[in-house]
């Protein structure tokens, strides 16, 4: 009999055995067995973004010329009004330089933007993280600031080969200083409530009580540029509610983030340049 | 010795094809923000109808390939998936293996308990707790009709793969 209630323990001796010798593993091996992992499977989302890209292509190759010339003239009209708005960045962008010099200001951090397809989609309730198809083979650092259209898409949070992963700003583990568009006063927002069929959100903190918002009057929230990576200005969300917080100096509130976030293919690193 | 390494590579190979096939539909189901977990599934055939050490191995190297993709301690799904392996083969003998509902529902009762133990190990993260276990529940729920629907196939398909690598199924060392 005491053999076998030993023959039925093994099982979880095995298991005992796996989980101490896991717990002596050096942090650096582990780190590096991760790296492994991630780059060995790294080809499979990589072939099946480029497949499905393959697809849209050859879907668009069958559409016909006459939609090609309606689209060839909505691009036209697009690029004069976006050639019309580079030459009126390039006078302001003049100005916040003369500015800077005669008021000694520090600069802006500048940026290099480097575009990227997106290969994988995570998008759980644990965890909100995209990989992009560029990683130190286009110089792109952790904790660069990620964008597209509809403001911020978040923070490059591991680096790869060829690969990066993004934690998306509808991530709890992505905390950004914002402003209300407007204001000066800076606000802490983090990441965290992504209901299934609705719109991705987060929370701000440290709302003034004087900023008052309603459903119908919401408040855009952008990027304070203070001290992170992020440029000034960049869309985070929209605020849609707030309620006092418990001490009653501040405010707390929804922020809704762009529909969009959950179906991207396309991002814009930021990656920052060596001041010269 | 070679038997094992090459039942164990076979069944390795399949867990990283059901990882990329679910990586896949949660990019696709990305934008309605729904996530599904198939935990059980890189458990229940092993543990179910594999020798034991070729299944740990295979189950723990499947949780390590999980485990580079998520934003946790480095171990987290391998541990837990070998947790889930070892209490498995330990009651394997008492349950009908081979009926594929018996292992269905064994994969829907392994996944809904890998899917907690790793919901309260991320749970302090989210800053409001209560709407995050709403969004997990819908989670869990699409993730318990994926699993049902798919584990009859995806035990054949590894029986078959182990078939064409010349392994026996029930080879148990």
């Amino acid at each position: 009999m005491p053999f076998k209630r030993i023959d039925q323990a093994r099982p979880f001796a095995t298991l005992a055995v796996i989980v101490g010798g896991w717990l002596l593993v050096p942090t650096a091996a582990k780190t590096f067995l991760r790296a492994g992992f991630f780059e060995f499977t790294a080809p499979i989302p990589v072939a099946a973004s480029r497949v499905a890209d393959l697809k849209e292509y050859w879907s668009l190759r069958l559409h016909s010329k006459h939609e090609l010339i309606e689209a060839g003239q909505e691009t036209a009209h697009a690029l004069a009004a976006r050639e019309f708005a580079v030459q009126q960045n390039a006078a302001l962008r003049d100005e916040i330089t003369r500015l800077e010099g005669l008021l000694r200001l520090p600069a802006f951090p500048a940026h290099r933007p480097e575009h990227a397809r997106v290969a994988l989609r995570d998008f759980s309730g644990w965890w909100q993280r995209i990989i992009i198809r560029k990683g130190k083979n286009f110089g792109i650092p952790v904790g660069a600031p990620v964008v597209f259209a509809g403001g911020v898409v978040g923070k490059v949070a591991e680096v790869r080969a060829t690969t990066a992963v993004v934690d998306l700003v509808s991530s709890s583990a992505v905390r950004l200083a914002g402003v209300v568009e407007g204001d000066a006063r800076p606000v802490s927002y983090t990441g965290g409530v992504n209901p299934s069929f609705g719109t991705p959100g987060g929370l701000v903190e440290a709302l003034p009580l004087d900023v008052v918002v309603t459903p119908s009057a919401a408040k855009r929230l952008v990027t304070a540029g203070f001290g992170g990576v992020f440029p000034p200005g960049l869309t985070i969300g929209t605020i849609t509610r707030t309620t006092g917080s418990a001490e009653g100096l501040f405010q707390t509130g929804e922020v809704k983030l762009d529909e969009r976030l959950g179906s991207l293919t396309e991002v814009t690193v930021l990656v920052p340049l060596d001041k010269p | 010795m070679a038997a094992l390494l090459r039942r164990t590579l076979v069944l390795l190979a399949a867990a990283i094809l059901l990882w990329a096939l679910v990586a896949q539909l949660n990019h696709a189901l990305a934008s309605w923000r729904i996530h599904v977990f198939t935990g059980g599934l890189f458990v229940v055939f092993a543990a179910l109808t594999q020798p034991h050490r070729a299944g740990l191995a295979a189950v723990l190297l499947a949780g390590l390939v999980c485990d580079a993709h998520a934003p946790v301690p480095f171990g987290l799904h391998g541990l837990l998936f070998a947790a889930a392996h070892e209490l498995l083969f330990r009651v394997r003998n008492r349950v009908p293996r081979n009926d594929a509902v018996v292992a269905t529902a064994v994969a829907l009762v392994v996944n809904l308990a890998l899917f907690l133990a790793i919901s309260f190990t991320q749970i302090h993260h989210a800053p409001v707790p209560s709407a995050a276990w709403a969004r997990l529940l819908m989670d869990l729920l699409a993730s318990q009709i994926v699993l049902a629907l798919v584990c009859p196939w995806w035990s054949a398909l590894q029986a078959r793969a182990l078939a064409l690598a010349r392994v026996p199924r029930f080879d148990i060392a």
